[in-house]
Parts: C-alpha cells; sequence; structure tokens
C-alpha cells in the first residue's frame, strides 16, 4: 500500500507562483511514501516543499530548472513495480506516445512517468503504463495557454496500481481513478 | 462460594467467559445454551470488524464516480474511507510499540506474528469501537492472558482429541452406518494401521477405547460436547475453538473492559477524566486511595508510614489495577489470580440511594482487587517499614518479589475482602470526605477568583482549617489548643514583663487588658491573640536585635520561650517566631508532623523575601492609604496564589510571622535580598498579606457560627476589607458595612481585638522611635550579615513596622 506522488512543471516563480490553494491543502505529510517529479520545478523553493512532504524525491532535469544537478532520466523499483522518471522534453515529438513507448523499452520499465507538454495523460501500452501528471500549477507550456492544474498519485499495491488524477477544473478538484494490474513476469 | 466445585474446573477460558458474563452464568445452563451464547457474541465480533477494519482498496457498492472526490487517498474528508484507514494505521502503531514488548521472552507465545496480529486487531478494534477511551498502555496486557487461556484451552482440546479419537468422529447420532453401504463405505477415520510409526505407540495408549460419551468423566465430557462440530449452532458454537480464538478474546476483553453492567470496569482506569466515581478524582486514583483507605484499617502502622513518607497511593496502585497486577505476578500465578478474580461477581452490591465512599468497593471483585492489593503490601510489610525514603519504599513496591506463595495472598485477600466492603458502606471515611472537602474547598475558590489554579494536595491542608473543621466536628477546641492557651499564656506574662520593662513611651495597660480578655475567648481566638502577641514579641525581639543595649530583655526572653514545653504545634510556632533572633539552622525546614509546624518552618525560609519588599515598599511611598490598598488588593489575588506556594502550609501564623521577621530579614538568608528579589517576590508576598487578613477575619466574626474559614469566604470578606482601606475616612462607614458581615454577637471579642491592635501600634511606636533614635547608628550585631546593615536593615525594620501598624489599624477598626 504504497502512495507515490507524481507530478511536475510546476515552473515557479516563472510562470506561475504556487500550488493551488487546494492541491496545497491536500498534501499533507505523513501519507505519501515517494514522490516523483518530472522536473521543471524550477527554483530550490518547491524542492524543499516537496521535501518536506515527503524524504523520498526523485526528480529529473527540466530544460528550465535551475539545478543543473538533477539526472536526465531516473528508475526506481517500488513494490513490484519499475518506474521510469523523465522530463519529456528530450524525446521529440513531444508527446507522442510511440516515441515515449520507445523510451520506456529503453528504461524497461513498467511505468514511465513523463511531462513537458503540461497536459495529463495516462496511456496502457504494451504491458505497460505511460503517464503524464502535467502541470501541477497550471503553467502554460511551450504549446498552449490552456492548462488546468493536475497531479497524479499512484497506489501501488502488489501487482495492482490504482491511479488517481486530481484535476482542478473551474476551481474545483475533480478526481478519477485508473486500475492497472501488471501481468506476472516470468523474469524476476 | 469458590468452594463448590465450580464447573468447568479445568478449563480456564470457559469459565472466565462465564465469570466475565459472556456466556450465560447459572449453573444448570445446558451445553446448548453456552454453545449458542458463543455463537452470538462471535457473530457480533465478526459484523464489528467488517465495520471497522477497512481495506479501501475493497470495491464499495455505491456509484463509484461520485464517491471519489471524497474517497481519493489524499481527501480531507473525514468520512472518506481513506481517512479511516489513515486513523487506524496511526492506532496501530501506537499499538505496536506495545505488542512489540509484550512478554518478549524467547520463544515466548506473545511474540509469535500470528498472535501478534491478532492482538493487535482486537486492540485496535476494541479502541475504535470506544474512541472516547483510545488506546493506552497496558491493555495489551490485560488481554494478553485472555489469549493465553484460550490457547492453553484449545491445545488441551487437541490432547483430548488425541486421546478420545473416536469420540471426535463424524458419525451422524453416533451410529454408525452399515459398512455394508458401498458409497458410505469410505469413513475418514483414523486406523491404527495407516500412519507412521509413531501412531503404533499411540494406538497401544488408546487401547482403552469409549464407545459412549457417558462413560468419560464430567471434564473430558464437557470438553468433547463443547467442541463436537454438530451441536447447537455448528461450527460457530464450538465453545473451545481455535478458528474463532479471536473472537472470543475480543469478547473478553470487552467484558473485562466494560465490566458487563457491573462496578468495576477496567476502562475506567484508562481514563483521566473524572466519571465513573464518587468523587471529583479520575477512577484509578480514588480506587488507589481506597486500598489505602483498607489498609488503615487493617494495618495502620503501614499506613501512617506511608503517609510520613509521602507516598501516594497511585504511584504503585495505577500499574496493580490498571493490569491487574500483571506486572507484579508471573504468567501462572497471574491466571490463578485472576481466577479468583473473575470468581466474584461484579454486580452492584449497593442500591442506588446508599452512601458509598469509593466505587471499586461497591462490588465483590472490586472489593477483592483492592484487598488483594492490600495483602500484597502486608506480605511486603516489614521490608516497606525498613525503609526511611520515599524512593526506597517505592522501589520495594514496584518491583514486587516473584517467589510469592500467591495462594497465601489470596487467602488473605479474602479475608480482608469482606473488611473492604464494609468500610465502604461505613460511615464514609474522614479521608474521603476531607478529600471532598479539600476539593469542594479549592473549586469554591476557584470559583471567586479569576485566574484557575490547580487543586490543592488533599493533605496539603492550613492548620487554621484544620482547627476550624475539628471545632465544628467536635464541638470542642482540640486538646493542642488548649494546652496552647496555657503556653500563650505564660507567654503573654513574660510579654507584659518585657514590654513594661522596655517599652517607654507606650501605654501597658492595653497589654494587661489583652491578658484579662484572654480567657474569655474560645480556643481559636486565644490562639490568634498568641500569635499576635507573638508577633509583637517578635517584632520586639528584632527591635532588640537591632538595638541590643536598649532592650537587652529580649535575648534573654528567649530562653524561656524557646524552653518552655508546650504543644507540638504551638510551641514549634513559638520556636519559629523566636528562630530570627537565632540565625542558624531552624531555617531548614522540619519534618514534624503537624502541618503547622512544617508550615511556620516553610514559612520561615521566606521572610527574606516578605521583607525585601517591604522594603521595596517602604521606599516606595510612606503613604499609608495607598500602601494598604495596594495590600489589600494584594490580598485578594493573594487568595488563590497561597494555593500556589510551594510552602505547602502558609498558615495564618505564617502572616504573622512574616510580618514580624520582615524586620528582621538578615538573619537567615540576608543574601538573597536584592532588588531582584523584590519585584520577583511581591507575588509570595500576596498570600501572606492575605494570611493576614484572613486571619483577622477569623478573629472578627464571633462564635461558632464563624463563617467557612475557606478562602471562598474570607476572600468576601477581604474585599469588605479593600474597601474600609482606601480611605480611613470612610472607616466607620465601612466598618459599619463590614460589621454586617459579622454575625451578631460577641461584640466583646471585636473590643479585645481593637485593644491589640492599639497595643501593637503603641508598641510599633515604641520601636519606631527607638530606629529613629538609632538611625546611622552601626551596629555590632553578630547575627546579621554585614550585607544589611545599618539603613537597610533599619528600612526593612522599618516597613515592618509599618505592615504592624496597618495590622494594628485594621484590628482597630473593627
Amino acid at each position: 500500500m504504497v502512495l507515490v506522488l507524481a507530478l511536475g512543471d510546476l515552473h515557479n516563480p516563472h510562470r506561475a507562483p504556487d500550488l493551488p490553494a487546494k492541491f496545497k491543502s491536500m498534501l499533507v505529510p505523513g501519507k505519501i511514501q515517494h514522490i516523483i517529479c518530472t522536473g521543471n520545478l524550477c527554483n530550490k523553493e518547491v524542492h524543499d516543499y516537496l521535501k518536506s512532504l515527503c524524504p523520498d524525491l526523485h526528480i529529473t532535469r527540466g530544460e528550465y530548472d535551475e539545478d543543473a544537478r538533477y539526472p536526465e532520466t531516473k528508475t526506481l523499483t517500488i513494490g513490484q513495480f519499475k518506474l521510469g522518471l523523465c522530463h519529456g522534453h528530450q524525446v521529440v515529438p513531444w508527446g507522442d506516445l510511440d516515441s515515449l513507448a520507445m523510451l520506456q523499452r529503453q528504461l524497461d520499465v513498467d511505468i514511465l512517468v513523463t511531462g513537458h507538454t503540461h497536459q495529463f495523460k495516462a496511456y496502457k501500452h504494451e504491458g505497460g503504463v505511460v503517464i503524464n501528471p502535467g502541470s501541477a500549477t497550471g503553467a502554460y507550456s511551450s504549446i498552449t495557454y490552456d492548462v488546468n492544474p493536475s497531479f497524479v498519485l499512484m497506489d501501488i499495491d502488489g501487482l495492482r496500481v490504482v491511479v488517481y488524477v486530481y484535476e482542478l477544473i473551474d476551481g474545483e478538484v475533480k478526481v478519477d481513478k485508473i486500475d492497472f494490474k501488471k501481468t506476472a513476469t516470468t523474469h524476476a | 462460594m469458590a468452594e463448590e466445585r465450580r464447573r468447568f474446573q479445568n478449563l480456564r477460558s470457559v469459565r472466565w467467559r462465564v465469570d466475565l458474563g459472556i456466556l450465560p452464568a447459572s449453573p444448570e445452563a445446558s451445553v446448548e445454551e453456552l454453545r449458542r451464547a458463543a455463537a452470538d457474541s462471535r457473530r457480533r465480533y465478526v459484523s464489528l470488524r467488517r465495520r471497522l477494519l477497512v481495506d479501501p482498496h475493497l470495491p464499495k457498492e455505491e456509484d463509484r464516480s461520485s464517491s471519489l472526490v471524497v474517497d481519493n487517498p489524499l481527501s480531507q474528508n473525514p468520512d472518506s474511507s481513506w481517512g479511516r484507514f489513515f486513523r487506524g494505521a496511526e492506532l496501530e502503531k501506537t499499538v505496536d510499540q506495545d505488542l512489540s514488548r509484550l512478554y518478549p521472552e524467547d520463544g515466548s507465545y506473545f511474540q509469535t506474528p500470528a498472535c501478534q496480529a491478532m492482538l493487535r486487531r482486537i486492540l485496535l478494534m476494541w479502541c475504535l469501537q470506544h474512541p472516547e477511551c483510545g488506546y493506552r498502555q497496558g491493555m495489551h496486557e490485560l488481554l494478553a492472558p485472555l489469549v493465553y487461556v484460550l490457547q492453553v484451552d484449545i491445545d488441551k482440546l487437541s490432547e483430548v482429541r488425541k486421546l478420545h479419537e473416536d469420540c471426535f468422529n463424524d458419525d451422524f447420532d453416533g451410529v454408525p452406518f452399515p459398512d455394508t453401504d458401498m458409497v458410505f463405505s469410505y469413513k475418514p477415520r483414523k486406523d491404527s494401521k495407516w500412519g507412521t510409526g509413531g501412531d503404533a505407540d499411540n494406538g497401544s495408549v488408546r487401547a482403552s477405547k469409549v464407545n459412549t460419551l457417558d462413560e468419560l468423566d464430567l471434564d473430558t465430557k464437557d470438553i468433547i460436547l463443547l467442541s463436537d462440530a454438530y451441536g447447537a449452532e455448528g461450527e460457530l458454537g464450538i465453545v473451545l475453538s481455535e478458528r474463532f480464538m479471536e473472537h472470543d478474546a475480543y469478547s473478553m476483553f470487552d467484558g473485562l473492559m466494560d465490566g458487563g453492567n457491573g462496578v468495576v470496569r477496567m476502562a475506567e482506569f484508562f481514563s483521566a477524566s473524572k466519571v465513573g466515581s464518587s468523587s471529583s478524582l479520575p477512577p484509578v486514583i480514588e480506587a488507589s486511595s481506597s486500598l489505602f483507605h483498607l489498609l488503615s484499617i487493617v494495618e495502620p502502622s503501614l499506613h501512617n508510614h506511608f503517609i510520613e513518607l509521602d507516598v501516594e497511593p497511585q504511584y504503585f496502585a495505577l500499574r496493580w489495577l490498571r493490569v491487574l497486577f500483571g506486572r507484579e505476578f508471573c504468567l501462572n500465578d497471574l491466571l490463578v489470580v485472576w481466577d479468583e478474580v473473575f470468581a466474584y461477581s461484579n454486580d452492584m452490591l449497593l442500591s442506588n440511594d446508599e452512601e458509598y465512599s469509593f466505587r471499586i468497593l461497591c462490588s465483590y471483585r472490586g472489593a477483592f482487587i483492592a484487598a488483594m492489593a492490600v495483602s500484597m503490601l502486608l506480605h511486603l510489610r516489614s521490608s516497606l517499614l525498613a525503609t526511611e525514603i520515599n524512593t526506597s519504599c517505592l522501589q520495594r513496591l514496584l518491583n514486587f518479589p516473584n517467589n510469592v506463595d500467591v495462594q497465601k495472598l489470596i487467602e488473605k485477600a479474602r479475608s480482608l475482602q469482606s473488611i473492604a466492603i464494609d468500610a465502604n458502606t461505613s460511615s464514609p471515611s474522614f479521608l474521603l470526605k476531607k478529600d471532598n472537602y479539600e476539593y469542594d474547598r479549592v473549586h469554591s475558590n476557584l470559583a471567586t477568583s479569576t485566574p484557575p489554579r490547580t487543586p490543592l494536595h488533599p493533605l496539603s491542608e492550613s492548620y487554621w482549617e484544620e482547627q476550624w473543621r475539628n471545632l465544628h466536628k467536635d464541638g470542642t477546641g482540640p486538646k493542642e489548643i488548649e494546652k496552647g492557651n496555657s503556653f500563650s499564656r505564660s507567654l503573654k506574662k513574660s510579654l507584659s514583663q518585657r514590654l513594661g520593662l522596655s517599652r517607654t513611651e507606650s501605654d501597658p495597660s492595653p497589654v494587661k487588658a489583652v491578658r484579662l480578655k484572654s480567657d474569655t475567648k474560645n480556643p481559636v481566638r486565644r490562639c490568634l491573640l498568641n500569635t499576635l502577641s507573638d508577633e509583637v514579641i517578635r517584632s520586639r525581639e528584632v527591635a532588640g536585635k537591632i538595638q541590643q543595649d536598649d532592650f537587652p530583655i529580649v535575648s534573654t526572653h528567649k530562653e524561656p520561650l524557646l524552653s518552655s514545653e508546650g504543644p507540638s504545634q504551638l510551641k514549634a510556632a513559638d520556636e519559629d517566631l523566636t528562630i530570627p533572633a537565632e540565625p542558624a539552622d531552624v531555617s531548614e525546614t522540619q519534618t514534624a508532623e503537624a502541618c503547622v509546624v512544617e508550615a511556620c518552618s516553610s514559612g520561615e525560609n521566606s521572610p527574606v523575601f516578605y521583607a525585601a519588599r517591604a522594603g521595596d515598599e517602604h521606599e516606595n511611598n510612606h503613604d499609608s492609604h495607598s500602601e494598604r490598598s495596594s495590600i489589600t488588593s494584594d490580598s485578594c489575588a493573594g487568595d488563590i496564589d497561597r494555593d500556589e506556594i510551594p510552602q505547602d502550609e502558609p498558615s495564618n501564623c505564617n502572616c504573622e510571622d512574616k510580618t514580624v521577621s520582615e524586620a528582621a530579614p538578615s538573619d537567615k538568608n540576608s543574601e538573597p535580598v536584592g532588588p531582584s528579589e523584590r519585584t520577583a517576590v511581591s507575588n509570595e508576598r500576596k498570600p501572606f498579606i492575605s494570611k493576614l487578613q484572613w486571619l483577622l477575619k477569623l478573629g472578627r466574626p464571633s462564635g461558632e457560627g464563624n463563617p467557612d474559614k475557606g478562602t471562598c469566604e474570607t476572600s468576601g470578606d477581604k474585599h469588605d476589607v479593600v474597601a474600609p482601606i482606601p480611605s480611613p475616612s470612610d472607616v466607620s462607614s465601612d466598618n459599619s458595612r463590614s460589621s454586617i458581615n459579622l454575625a451578631p454577637g460577641d461584640k466583646k471579642v471585636v473590643g479585645t481585638l481593637k485593644n491589640i491592635g492599639q497595643n501593637m501600634l503603641e508598641n510599633i511606636q515604641v520601636i519606631e522611635s527607638a530606629f529613629q533614635q538609632d538611625r546611622g547608628q552601626p551596629s555590632p550585631m553578630e547575627n546579621f550579615s554585614n550585607n544589611i546593615l545599618g539603613g537597610k536593615g533599619q528600612v526593612t525594620a522599618m516597613a515592618a513596622l509599618t505592615e504592624l501598624r496597618k495590622i494594628s489599624n485594621l484590628l482597630r477598626e473593627m
């Protein structure tokens, strides 16, 4: 019963001042075990804030991040799942499923989390899952100004992952839920 | 009742379940009824579990999309199942902390993961079911033996099963189907031919086959019938069932904690609230005091020893009661003790309107628990009496020896049990009433003053209040006061002598008048006069100290004071009074029994502060009006400050002592006197002043109809005093007002007090004149430290004298 928070593209302070208040009220420390962040935080403040929510924080480098030490990609294993993390501006065309699938195969992960498009997406693809948590602050992207703040919470339980999507639409938080079940692979 | 053969003698879990109210208790209850009761309790548990143990992953029946906003993991909505899940997780963490330390010996049954999981679930569910109690440390130790006995019985069952294999077969109604029928020929019956070689040995053991149940002894028959899979309620009704161990353990735990509509509810012992007890104390504190009360009846010497050492019962009884002696005995002994405890019924013995002192003693079971505790104390009696300090005493109590003969303790407890029950209903103990009284008084105190304070320690009762209560209780003054009177009379004589000898200006007559009048007063007032006169003596002594040439008498007079025999209280009081003349050791608090001695001696520690404050005031303004008003305004708040003073029993004689000792600040701890002290100590000053006022109030109204000596009333009186003080011109009008408060009666007393005040004033004038004469004179005082010489000492002394002046004014105004 591991709760993993996936978010990114906050663009703080350049494009957005802060997370929406309703999101902030939900994100309390103590419930979440891991945070994976696709990138473009951009400043240290956000990093510290996320660190306060959960000590286990994984970030990949976005093109506007001020801290240059974040890696380009990252993989981690949580429970039975392998998760891959990348900002996504490296994968061209941006947001293209096939290209992202290539990356997923490259990293050999079950769940790939990327951002950059600032649009929430979740695909089931070839036995794996590709998730784009969107922009947590609703910052405008290189592609569009029409962005709803959103982030993703994954509940990993054994071979099953439940993806909760939190979107702020018209000032109200809307929650959606997607179930993924991993087929037990033959190799460990 | 414990002597007759009890049903299920060997099956503890069944017996306990009967005792705790889960299974029917009547001796004629058939096996069927037992089984049905067991099944019902298990069904209850299952439904509870379904409701409380929430797995948020399980799909819920209602429409999903609308509930997702509520039911997501991050939802702050209290209704969300995730919220409940997280709350349960918090509780589990707390429970786990305790469970990991439960009977941690290696290989212990309780540390196995299965058992731990079961214990955790049970505790979690009970705490979720009773959110007002929450989980408290110790609940796991109550649960553990319950689970243990269930396990033991199940082991017994499996043994019996092995021994009497045939009785457990699946034949319907005991009639085996004929072997000729091929369909039913296969019966899962163990044959000695099957199995390993080991079974062959077993087979020989089982040589004595029994064909019918009736050939078995009663116990085994019970076991078998209770475990029959085809009896009433089927498998759910199997009373000794491993499968339903958790359910049964929960029911037993619940029965124990809730007391089954009885008196002793263990859950109460874990709560700090005051519900469920007859007095205003938390139940466990009340129960601890109940066993102290029983001890005082049974073994007063040990009881007094505890009081001497200031050992409160709840220091050790908290653990004893909360875990029902689980920590004091090893597991097997504990089971024997609990057998006995549960054997007694928990029903309320008293009807609704009967008065009782202690709630715990209202049932046989509770009385036995208290008696058990007392018998344990008696077991340790000799070693406890040998301890000299309370830490070693507590050490002895908290490390109860392991190798005790439990049966003996139980026998003793049985004999004490009836005493306990009688003690409960007989005239409620003075101890308890006193506690109640203290709490009521304190609470009424709190009602009259604004800032809330913590209630008094029950034993910290001021001397005066005790005296008053004794007076009103017995109608006569306690003997000490009588003795004190004789002593004080001699004191007065010497006082008059001294005054006559050394006074230059004052009129000797008021002293004599005082003496004359003294005989007419009641003991309390005599004491008042004594202390007042003592105060005067002291002031004179102090003056004498400063100008030794002028008042040589004082030093010589000390000896008679000190050497004279007298009652402990007043003597000590007077000793303390004379102490300022002697610097050394009296400042150390004495450990005398009388409150007042403690009070006086403890009061001695702060004369400096008082002096310091007085000096401060003196320096500030000589305006008597404002000073007086400041005093009295202090006194209003000072009422409750009094309660807070670390020095326990600030008695009224203290305040007199303080006022006098002001004049002799440097006697003891002259060093601390300093500006910083002065401001810091202003608070402490108030209680003394308030004491003073209170004392005055004491004297002012007459007769036995003395208003409540509790400060609640005196605070009211003080308010009256406040009014007259600020404007002396209004004294008369306010006097009339205050006189309205006087109980109609003894004007003579009032007049006498007025005379005292006059006398005091005159004495003060004398001293002051003497001061003025000697101001600037370096005084060879061997007893004063060099810090406070001359000016400062005189200043403080002057301040003290102004205080005395005020007192005298007050007295005169009456």
